[in-house]
Formats: C-alpha cells, structure tokens, sequence
C-alpha cells in the first residue's frame, strides 16, 4: 500500500454525508470554539482598557504578594501584576501564531494542491523530502533554527513553518487527490486548460475546508509550540509578557504564589481549548476528517 | 502483499538517507568554531588550528559526509567533539533510558486510549463520551512542560514520594532510574492518551455506523462480538497512523519532559548537543530518531494491511 | 566547557570583613516571619485545588536567614552535592580551563590560601620571603606531607605545578596573570622543602596570587594523567570521577590538616538550575554549589521542609560589560552616558531584593583595603548631553543579552533597560541559550550581564580581568595608562604606596573603563536543614569541618 492509497483512502470515508454529524463538533462545538478564541483576541486587545496596571514595571517592595485589592491575583517575584501580566501574555503568542500559521497553510496548500496537480517526478520528489523532514524531530529543527539565527519574530515564525508545512502539504495533497479525479476537474483538464488555470478554477473552491481545519489545528499546535519555546527560554524575550515565559519564570515560586503560575496557564489552555475546539467544530461542519490524518 | 512490505522497506530506508542528508547540511550552517568550543576561550589560534585539523575539519564537507554515512552503514556513529569518545555507547544509554520511559507510556497510552475510545465511541453523546471526550480535550491541550512541573511539583516536592529529578546523569543504572520514570511516564500517558482517544473514538464511531457492522447487527450477531471482532479492528485502522506519529514524538519529543526532570535520555543528549555544538551527536540523534520514525511508520502499514477489514471481508466471502 | 567563563573559570574574588558593609534593608513588613511549615503545606494544596488565592501570604515574602548553621555535627556520613558541571570535557587537572572546581578544594591544597580578610595565610607552605626589590620569592613547605598515592610533597611538585601553568600548551586561565612577571626557567627547587622563585619583573604580593584556584598542587610529572586520577594533598581522596558525570571523593585519614568530619562527598552534575533546586527541596542532595538561587526560588527553599538558605556575603560580582571594541561602546562618551544614566539602587532593588551593596562600577569590594571611594552619581541629563555630543541626540539604542544561566541575569538587565531609558538609551533585552552563554555571547556580543565570583585578590582581579589582552578581560577594554599603573603596583615594596596605585587603577576603570558594575549581591545557597558549618568565602569552601547532623 503506497502512500497515496492510503492517504486517499482515510479520506474517502470522511466525505460521505452521512457521517458528517458523527465527529466531535457539532455546531456547539465550533461555537463555544469561536468564542473562546474571540474571547482572547477581545482580551489581548482590550488589555490596557481592563486594568491599570503597566505589565513591565516592577515594583521591588511588592515583590512575591499574595491577591490583593491592588493586585487581583498578586505580584510575581519582582512585583510585577500577575493579571496585568496575564491579560497582555496572549499578544505575543496571537501574533506569530497568526503570522505563522497563515504562512504555514498557505505555502503548504500550494505545494499539496501542486503535487496533487501535477504528480508524477515532482509530487514524488516533494512527497519523499517531505517524509524525511518529518521523520526528523521538529524541536531538533526548531532549536537548530533558533540557534543559528537569534529568537527575534521572524526566525520563529519562520522555524515555525519549517516544521509545520510538511504535514499540511501532505494533508491538502491528499484532499486535493480526493478532488483531481472528480469529472469536474478531468473535464477542464479536456477542455485543454492550463494547469495553473485548473488549479486555481477547480481545485482551490473544492478544498478549503480541509484548509480551514488545517488553520485552526495548526494555530493550537503552533501556540502550544510557541510557548513551548518561551518556557525552554528560545522564545519571548524578557520582560515581555508571555504565558510560556510567565509559566516558566513563576514556577519555582508556585508554592508561594501559585496565581503567578496558575494565571497563565488557565489562559494558555483556554486558547488551545478554543483553537481545537474550532477545529473540531469545523471538521464536523465542513465534513472533512482531520483526526485521521494525524501529522 | 510482501512485494508491498518490500517496497515501503525501500521508501524508509530513502527517508532516512534523505533526512539524514538534510540533518547533515543544516548543521553545517551552524555558527561557532567547533575547534574553539572545544579548547575554550582561551585557547591560541594555533592550537585552535591544530585541533581542526585532528578533528578532521579541514577537509571538504562532501568528503566528510560520505565518511559518516560509510560509518552510519557499519554502526559507527563517530566521536563526539566534546568528550572526544565514541557515540555510539553513549547513544544507546540515552536511546535505552528514554525508551524506559516511551515503551510504558506507549503501552499505557495505547491501552488506555483504546478503552477509552471504545467507551466514548459506543456511548456517543452519552455521558461517558463526553466526560472521555472533555478531559482529552482539555488533556490535549495543556502542555506538557505544564503537566511536569506541576509533576514534580506535587508528587516530588509536596508529598515526596517519587524523586523530583534524576541527579545521577546517565550513569545511572536501570534500577536507580526506575523510580524517576514514574512521573515522565505518567505526564506524557496523560498527552499521548489525549491524541489517541479522539482517534479511536471516532474510529468506532465510524465502524460502528459501517454497513458490515450494520449487517452483522441485523444477522443477529451478539453486541460484544460485532464490537470486538468487527468494529475494534476497523477502529484501529485510522489510529494506527496516529500511534506511529506518536511513536516518533515520544522519541524524538519528549525534550521539554527530560528537561524539567532531568532525565538522562534521548531528547536531553539532543538538547545538549546543539548547545555545545556537537555535531556527530546531532546528527547520530537525527538518524536513530529517523529510523525510528520509519520503522513506527512501517509497521503501521504493515499492521494496517493485516486489519484491513476490506481484505478480510474479500477473503470471509471467498 | 560552556559554562567555564561564568562558573569556574571566572570565580571572580574574595571578600573581606563582612561585617562592615551597609546593607540596603527590607522593608519592614517584609521581615515578618511567616511559619515555614504552613506556608509550604498550603502552597501545595493551593496548587493542587486551583485555589491559590487562599493559600498565599499576602504579606508578602519571609525574611531570609543571615547565616548557616553552626553546631556539632555527627562524624561521618556522605554529603551530597549537587554542581554545574563545566562540560562534558571537563578534568581534574586544576590549572586547565575546563576543571571540574568542585572537587579542586577537596582534592588539593595550595601553596597558600586567603583568609576571610583576603590575606594570604600559609596552606602547603609554612611561610615565605621576598628579596627588597620584589625580584626573588623564597617559600618553604610543609613537612611530613602526603600525596594520597603515599609519594612525599616536596619543592618540586610545587615547581612543577607552575611549570604547568607557565606552558601556554595548557592554555590554563592563570597564565596571562603569572605569565608577565616569571616564567618557568625562574623556578628553583633548592632542597624538597625549599622552592625559589626568580621573577622576569618585580612583584611585591606573589602569594596572593598563587591562591589562585589553577594554582593547586599536584605531583611532579603528573600533568599527562592529573586530569583523571586527581592526586592530591587534600582532605578528599578520589574515588570516582566522571567528566560532566557523577563522581565520589573519600576521607584522606592522613589530610595534615585533620579528617575531614564526613565520611565522603558525593558530587552530582546537574546543569538545570530549576532541576538543582527541586533535587534540594525533595531532599536529593544537600548542597547546591556555584548556584545563586533567585528571590522566588530561595522563598521556595526556605519554606521547605527540608532546605534552607544560607548566604556568601557579597559573594557575586554583578557586571554588564560593554565591548569597547563593538561599534556600539568605541566612544567613551557613550560609556559614560551610560553609566551616568542608569540607577543601581534600582537594580539591587529588583534583581537581588537588595541582598548586596551598590558598584559604584568598581570591581573592587568595598570591604578591601584597597577599595576606592567614588560614590556612582546618576544624571539623566547629563548623559544625554554626552549622547548629543557624541552624535545622537536622538537617543541611541542597542542590544542588551542575557541567559537563564543565572537567576539575576535577566531582572538585571530588564531593570537596567529601564532605569536608562530617560536618558535616552532604547535597550532592547535578548535571552540567549544559557548553555552557550559563555561562548557565543561573552566576549562577543556588544552588552551583555554576566558576574562573577568575588574573592581574587586586587591585584589578580585588576590584571586578570581589565588588563589589555588578557584573556578574562571581557569588555576588551585596552588602556596603556591603566596598564602601567598595574606594573607600577606590582613593583611597589610600600603597601600604602601600592593601594595608592590600585586606587588610581580603580578610578580609570570607573571613568574610562567598559565595564558596568551594578552591585555585589549576596550568593544565596541552597543548602539542606541537617548541614552544619557549611562556610564559603571567594574560592574557599572549608571541606574539612561541613558536616551533617
């Protein structure tokens, strides 16, 4: 069984209607999805409208306190608002997470949409360099990265799609594959188009909820990684105010002030929570199975 | 079906030259004087020179690495820069003590996640599926670097039962590391089970609402037998690709887990490794995680080609 | 090796009457005790019911203790300590650049060692004499002395170790302190208690300088195998040692100085600061060596159980050089913007809690004799006049790096950043790999905050660390004037004299120079509740009265 038999075949199953409602989401899923994400972008850019607080300024007589009046869910070890802290930690991971993970979708929907368009030498050659990067360990190639060019956005995100577009190449290949054979599709190709031409007309409408789903799979991985990164200390520079970084700076003093560590870690979850929700919701909506593809 | 076998046998062994050609031109890019790193500081431009020279580092790249992979063909990793000893010991302790760590939680994982799954997906919508359903979701999507460290925290630090760090390094024997496996194995059960559950779940979902599972219902066969012989072994199918990603992440992946609890395994060798510059171990960690990946992906195939229920059904009607 | 420039290899120096220092004091809510025990048990539970809001003090943190337990303890047992290791490549030879520091002090002894007042007080040798111009050195033995191999210490070990030091093969760290003023032709061996040392320039404090830690002694012709078998004088025999690894040294019944109280002491390698500390918390190990544990971590520690915290006085020498070779620092005007704009007080405030006392951007403590008084004045206004001067009236902005490699580093440099900011400086903060802090970022990068221990003599840590070309001088800073001032002290027989030329060394450092000192802090160590007499002071850890109860 090659690769592709058995990429098309997971996928065939998925696409009959009646199975539809059968996944995680239903409509309830995406919406409460959407909420918590919409919930957080809310919350990142209102943070300087929900409290008074500066995020940055310590403040070294009220280091390590207890919640308070002042400080709702105390002060971290160099008296720094926790909630403050808190409310503005998801700028950062929103931010490359969107950048990356637009960039990530995109380069990879071209490329799988190309392989499933094209076949042959180049959906072999690209199928084969892809499967050698995955079997590489992805925090091999992002500490690689991040090594040899500095943490600054860019090399993030930039790390970030190393690691991520393989998998979505292979993802909307295969749902492209789905989609190549279709009469539609021969038809055009008949009809003597060209093949950027097909691409663009027959292939691109007919495979964006395997896309969408990929979006909003791949941003929950991507802030999972990102703060991932912040905590081994590759990522946000201090004293920006990140969950990872947060989590990472404030777990030693848990015992004594375990808000600072708690805060963000009930943000960092929600958003995830949110992001696969999402994606659950929408795989059920849009039909299209995205467990089964893994990756 | 063992020209297949052959065939995919070929595709891994392509992956793995192929990434670790990949691996091999990436870290060439690395910054640093290797030869510096490993005099120091201090050392004078001579002796930096000399030391290039003894590690072989004048040579041209290409040369290079045809030598390594002639090596990696014969199980010769080559010598690590830093301890200048060979790899290849080293490699599999750290190999040995990170799978005292991925075989359990695998086993663990798959175990549970089967159940799981199995419950979730007969009851769907019901209870059980959404509390099984609810705690993988929340399971998911809480790292692991979170998991660990409220590990060690609780059960090392507060109730000090199991110890909260191995501070023995690799020296450490098979029984002293023992006990420091339990939290790594719990952290990482609770993330693999997570991805698996929702896997087998709708596995089940799915075979569950297929048409020879309906026609086995209809025919009258008991419950319990559709769903053992029938529906599990449908179910399992997709999860198979799922198992082998998850194999390559507990290998490759559990970086952040050895970090917090010091562990002396695979993903910590890597770790150090790129700090130090050390580049036959990066490349020696890159190739086995490879190979691991490949042979994980193998065996999901082949398994998936003894499951397949439409072969079965083919050879039931012959 | 990565952690050589920060851990062991640059130990930076020693400290002197405690006692005297003004320390910037809590405030005084701060210092309300709060019962450890209640505080841990409810922590823990608040972390586990994600009711954290009914378990923390709201009266902020406890105060923490002064001193380390004394008492008796019980003979024998196995202390346990848990290191940084340097590096994979690390070795026991004690004059490389990659040793192992821990078990330096247990296997080994020194000619001579410094007392807490930074005096130079007799260890391998009983005593020693210096010709009127500073040119011969004449030291005497100890007698009756041991390598634990059973061979005699004699002259020529202690020549011998010089030699090794003096072969720039080695590349040892000391050798661009010693290398100035002898070389190995001038070392005599004028019977086996007698050692003669003929310098190339005259030096009027040799001893202090061979307290350095690459100045232990080891056996004649040893330096091939040294590095594996650690053969000393000192109160620990070696039983097993491990590069990057685990290792044991055991009692040497026959140390000179009397057994020590422990039976032996394992040492462990643990590189993750967060991974030592809760090793020391459960219990694991009972010493955390070359470790200051922040504020957060030491509250953690004192609240424990079974750890404690136990101080070195000023014990960390805080700097943040500035390349004055990088395009960024060649313009002493933007050197001296930057002193003037920044607010150590502040830092010491937020980075250490104000466990130390202020720089002055002088490297010497000031508890040493030699210590130069010139209080730091903060000017805003005028450092953006210097600014303008200099060609950017427009503020000027640059790279500031720091690493998790110790917990001071990175509230150091964010509160530096903003402490110059109304001057005008735009200081952007960089977190670096800690593990590849010391070689990819030390001596390369423009601005970054590093320490090191105190506890070098004045004249070790002037030529050591600011003289040009040395090898420890990281802020690349090259001044002839600064350089004949410290010829001129090593040659000078009259102290007073002598501290009058360290001073205007001083005083050049802090006008001219490129390196920022902030402040000393206190070295806060995690230490378990049974160790008693633990005492560290500069290089010296007492291996022979820390025992367990």
């Amino acid at each position: 069984m090659s690769t592709e038999a058995k990429t098309s075949e997971v996928l065939d199953s998925p696409t009959e209607p009646k199975q539809k409602r059968l996944r995680f989401g239903g409509n309830g899923t995406l919406i409460f999805g959407l909420v918590l994400i919409g919930l957080h972008l809310l919350i990142a850019l209102l943070a300087p409208v929900l409290t008074s607080h500066n995020p940055y300024i310590s403040d070294p007589d009220a280091a390590l306190y207890g919640p308070s009046a002042t400080h709702l869910l105390g002060t971290d070890q160099y008296g720094r608002d926790v909630l403050a802290r808190t409310l503005y930690g998801g700028r950062y991971a929103l931010q490359v997470t969107f950048i990356a993970t637009t960039i990530t979708v995109a380069i990879g929907s071209a490329l799988g949409i190309l392989c499933a368009h094209l076949g042959g030498w180049f959906d072999m050659v690209i199928m084969r360099l892809i499967d050698a990067i995955l079997a590489i360990p992805s925090i091999l190639a992002l500490l690689v990265v991040v090594t040899v060019f500095g943490n600054s956005i860019p090399v993030i995100v930039f790390a970030i799609t190393i690691v991520y577009t393989p998998a979505v190449t292979r993802v909307v290949r295969g749902a492209a594959m789905a989609v190549v054979p279709l009469d539609f599709v021969t038809a055009a190709k008949a009809r003597g188009e060209s093949a950027f031409a097909v691409v663009l007309r027959e292939i691109v409408p007919n495979v964006p909820g395997v896309m969408l789903v990929e979006y909003a799979m791949r941003a929950s991985w991507a802030v999972l990684l990102i703060s991932t990164l912040s905590f081994l200390g590759f990522g946000a520079n201090p004293p920006t105010p990140d969950w990872g970084l947060m989590i990472s700076e404030g777990r030693m003093a848990m015992t004594v002030v375990p808000w600072s560590v708690l805060a963000p870690i009930i943000a960092l979850s929600t958003l995830v929570i949110g992001l696969s929700s999402a994606a659950d919701g929408l795989s059920g909506r849009l039909g299209v199975d995205r467990l089964s593809k893994g990756a | 079906m063992l020209r297949m076998i052959l065939i995919r046998l070929g595709t891994a062994v392509l992956t793995v030259l192929l990434a670790a050609t990949l691996v091999f031109l990436a870290i060439q890019a690395l910054p640093g004087d290797v030869a510096q790193q490993v005099l120091g500081q201090d050392a004078t431009p001579a002796a930096v020179e000399a030391m290039r020279e003894q590690l072989g580092l004048d040579r041209p790249v290409w040369v290079r690495y045809g030598e390594w992979l002639l090596g990696l063909v014969t199980g010769d990793f080559g010598t690590s820069l830093v301890t200048g000893e060979a790899i290849a010991p080293e490699l599999g302790i750290r190999l040995r003590n990170t799978l005292m760590i991925a075989v359990p939680t695998f086993i663990l994982g798959v175990a549970l996640a089967l159940y799981l799954g199995l419950v979730a997906g007969l009851n769907r919508d019901k209870t059980p599926d959404r509390v099984a359903s609810g705690i993988a979701l929340v399971g998911m999507s809480i790292p692991e670097f979170v998991t660990a460290t409220l590990g060690v925290l609780l059960v090392a630090v507060t109730f000090p039962i199991l110890p909260a760090v191995v501070i023995d390094g690799d020296q450490a024997s098979v029984v002293e590391l023992l006990p420091a496996t339990i939290l790594p194995i719990i952290v990482l059960t609770i993330s693999m089970t997570a991805y698996i559950l929702r896997m087998t779940r709708t596995g089940v979902i799915d075979a569950m609402a297929s048409e020879f599972v309906v026609t086995a219902e209809l025919k009258g066969v008991r419950r319990r037998d559709v769903v053992l012989r029938h529906a599990l072994p449908t179910a399992i199918l997709p999860t198979l690709n799922v198992l082998a990603i998850n194999v390559a992440w507990l290998i490759g992946g559990v970086v952040v887990v050895e970090a917090v609890f010091n562990y002396p395994g695979l993903g910590s060798y890597m770790i150090e490794a790129v700090h130090n510059r050390d580049l036959p171990v990066i490349q020696s960690v890159a190739v086995v995680t490879a190979i691991i990946y490949s042979l994980a992906n193998l065996a999901a195939d082949v398994g998936a080609m003894l499951l397949d229920p439409r072969q079965r059904t083919r050879q039931e009607a012959s | 090796m990565v952690r050589k420039g920060a851990t062991s290899g640059r130990f930076p120096h020693g400290t002197c009457d405690p006692t005297s220092l003004k320390k910037v004091t809590y405030s005084s809510h701060r210092n309300k005790p709060v019962p450890r025990r209640s505080l841990l048990q409810l922590g823990g539970l608040g972390a586990l019911s994600l009711a954290g809001a009914a378990c923390t003090s709201a009266d902020g943190p406890v105060a923490l203790p002064q001193d380390a337990a004394r008492g008796e303890p019980s003979q024998g047992g196995t202390l346990r300590i848990a290191r940084p290791a340097n590096s994979r490549a690390e070795t026991l030879h004690p004059a490389a650049s990659l040793s192992a520091y821990e078990y330096l002090g247990a296997l080994y002894n020194r000619l001579v060692k410094l007392d807490e007042a930074g005096v130079p007080v007799p260890d391998l040798a009983t005593d020693w004499e210096v010709s009127d111009d500073a040119m011969l050195w004449t030291f005497r033995m100890r007698d009756g002395v041991e390598f634990h191999d059973g061979r005699p210490f004699t002259a020529s070990d202690a020549a011998y170790t010089l030699a090794q030091i003096l072969d720039p093969d080695l590349g040892s760290p000391q050798l661009g302190v010693l290398a100035p003023v002898m070389s190995a032709s001038g070392l005599r061996v004028q019977d086996p208690t007698t050692l003669v040392i003929e310098l190339d320039s005259p030096h009027s404090d040799l001893p202090s300088l061979l307290s350095a830690y690459q100045c232990y002694v080891i056996p004649d012709g040893s330096g091939g195998e040294i590095g594996a078998t650690g053969i000393g004088t000192g109160p620990f025999r070696l039983d097993t040692f491990r590069a990057g690894g685990r290792g044991r040294v055991l009692a040497y019944d026959d140390h000179f100085a009397g057994r020590p109280v422990v039976d032996e002491i394992e040492f462990y390698s643990v590189q993750d600061t967060q991974a030592r500390t809760n090793a020391l918390i459960a219990g694991q190990v009972h010493l955390l060596s070359q470790s200051n544990l922040d504020f957060a971590s030491a509250q953690v520690v004192e609240a424990s159980a079974k750890a404690t915290i136990a101080r070195v006085e000023n014990g960390q020498w805080y700097t943040i050089p500035t390349l004055a070779t990088s395009p960024e620092f060649s313009d002493v005007r933007i050197r001296k913007a930057l002193k003037l704009a920044y607010d150590p007080a502040r830092i010491l405030a937020v980075a250490a809690q104000g466990n130390g006392v202020i720089g002055n951007d002088n490297p010497v403590l000031p508890t040493d004799a030699a210590y130069l008084d010139l209080p730091h004045e903060r000017d805003p206004d005028r450092a953006r006049a210097l600014l303008a001067e200099a060609g950017h009236p427009n503020g000027f902005s640059f790279d500031l790096s720091t690493s998790a490699l110790d917990p001071v580093f990175t509230p150091m440099a964010v509160s530096f950043a903003n402490t110059v900011r109304d001057a005008g400086f735009d200081v952007s903060v960089r977190n670096e790999s800690a593990d590849s802090y010391y070689t990819e970022v030390w001596m390369q990068k423009p601005a970054m905050v590093t320490y090191w221990f105190t506890g070098r003599p004045v004249d070790q840590l002037l030529n050591q660390i600011f003289r040009s070309g040395s090898s420890y001088n990281e802020s690349a800073w090259s001044n002839e004037q600064f350089d004949s001032v410290l010829d001129a002290a090593r040659a000078e027989v009259d102290p007073d004299r002598r501290i009058q030329h360290y001073q205007d060394a001083q005083r050049l450092i802090v006008e001219e120079g490129a390196t920022i000192t902030p402040m000393f802090a206190d070295r806060l160590v995690g230490i378990s509740r049974d160790v008693v007499n633990y005492h560290e002071h500069g290089f010296e850890f007492d291996y022979i009265n820390i025992g367990l109860r």
